[in-house]
């Protein structure tokens, strides 16, 4: 076996990112995001991988400044929380109209506005839905656990270089403060290869090799658009991921939920099963793609679905289009930096999913 | 006659939990009005009860709690 660490969810994701083999990390300051960078400057992976490790002037400048290294074909990453990740969506449409891979993490704190530094779920939609323009797409995988937020640190690596396209980590300020036990990975090299698509310097018998976002003529831009589209399938018919709790027994009701807020669901219905409730979780760890099939088929056998989450309802979009009316779907959620309990969760079960 | 105690919080290195309110039977502990430099509501201590247990420091997360005992 591994050897086992304890580790606060925003370290173990900042050693994550050296330990993939990670060129680069450019990125700014905010609660509840700061210990990323500050451990990054602590343990000082220029001196031992080679990676390097720059505080921005700004947001913005951070997700340009991993535009420009991800141009260069390297591995790039940059994480920040919700207000900054706001600045940062000009650049994130930019570079996935480009088709470049980058890996860019999301410390959910609650909104809108500066909001409060308390954690959160409500950038779904900014995620999933867009954020920036254009019709992109934002590889997207929220962990639930310290040990998932590390194990997603190489697995976004790996698609957003398969795909050329960014992948985001949607975390919240809830598994970016808490310690953990995680088992971390073994070092990975840093890219030495050379990719075909990377701006290396022109070389002779080679022609120039441009990246842009900027097509001046529709018929063209129709074309990226095209090609971006056949992506996105491809990535929704292979890269779907989730795990399900006592889905494959005989159940009456069901909860989905993702992230941290799984977690308390998780516990909730622990308590609801030991009431005879006869209830399961399901909990998507690709927010994009999402776990449409899965639901749809669970939708055909329960009496209902009960979405929990740490907003005002934005998953319950997806979980609605899922279930396309099979079954009644309720919502429970609390926000604003506010966190809810298991017996919060076992009264809305009780009370909206059965009673209602 | 019970023990006295003192808690010395790390204001710049609490993030506000709550944990340590949870788990002090004195009701000792509370969240101050004022926020440290990464803007969390830090532990703070509100009256002269603590018995100096130190169940604040077992469970605090990020030990930032340090609990000295009277002899």
């Amino acid at each position: 076996m591994k050897e086992l660490k304890l580790m606060k969810g925003n370290e173990a994701l900042a050693e994550a990112s050296i330990l993939a083999g990670a060129d680069a990390y450019f990125g700014y300051p905010i609660t509840p995001q700061s210990e990323v960078i500050e451990y990054l400057m602590a343990v000082k992976p220029f001196e031992r991988t080679g990676m390097v490790v720059l505080q921005a002037e700004s947001e913005i400048a951070a997700i340009n400044m991993v535009y420009g290294a991800a141009g260069c074909g390297k591995r790039t990453l940059t994480s920040s929380s919700s207000p900054g990740i706001s600045l940062m969506q000009e650049g994130l449409s930019y570079i996935a109209g480009a088709e470049l891979p980058c890996v860019v993490v999301n410390v959910t704190r609650g909104g809108p506005g500066l909001g409060t530094i308390q954690p959160s779920q409500s950038d779904y939609f900014q995620a999933v839905k867009g954020g920036g323009h254009g019709d992109y797409k934002l590889i997207t995988l929220a962990p639930a656990t310290v040990q998932e937020t590390v194990d997603y640190m190489k697995l976004a690596f790996e698609l957003a270089f398969k795909y050329r396209n960014p992948v985001m980590i949607l975390t919240d300020g809830i598994i970016g403060q808490m310690m953990e036990k995680v088992e971390l990975f073994e070092q990975q090299p840093r890219i030495t290869e050379e990719f075909d698509w990377a701006t290396k310097g022109k070389k002779e018998g080679k022609e120039h090799v441009i990246i842009t976002s900027l097509q001046l003529q529709s018929e063209q831009q129709e074309k990226v658009n095209l090609r971006l589209q056949a992506k996105y399938r491809e990535v929704e018919k292979n890269e779907v991921r989730y795990v399900t709790h006592h889905c494959d027994e005989e159940i009456d009701y069901l909860i989905v939920a993702f992230g941290s807020c799984a977690r308390i669901a998780q516990n909730a219905m622990d308590q609801a099963r030991k009431k005879g409730i006869k209830i399961g979780l399901l909990r998507p760890q690709t927010l994009y793609p999402y776990p449409y099939d899965a639901i749809n088929k669970l939708a055909g056998k329960v009496k209902g679905i009960l979405t929990v989450e740490m907003n005002a309802g934005q998953m319950l979009e997806d979980v609605k289009l899922a279930v396309n009316g099979k079954t009644k779907v309720e919502f429970y959620g609390r926000f604003g930096g506010m966190i809810p309990s298991p017996d919060e969760i076992l009264n809305a079960i009780e009370n909206k999913l059965i009673g209602g | 006659m019970a023990k006295k105690g003192e808690v010395v919080i790390n204001i710049e290195r609490c993030k506000g939990c709550e944990v340590c309110m949870v788990a002090c039977p004195n009701k000792v502990l509370a969240l101050a009005k004022e926020v440290n430099a990464k803007g969390y509501h830090y532990a703070i201590m509100v009256s002269t009860d603590c018995n100096g247990c130190a169940n604040c420091a077992v469970v605090c997360p990020d030990s930032v709690i340090t609990v000295y005992r009277e002899k």
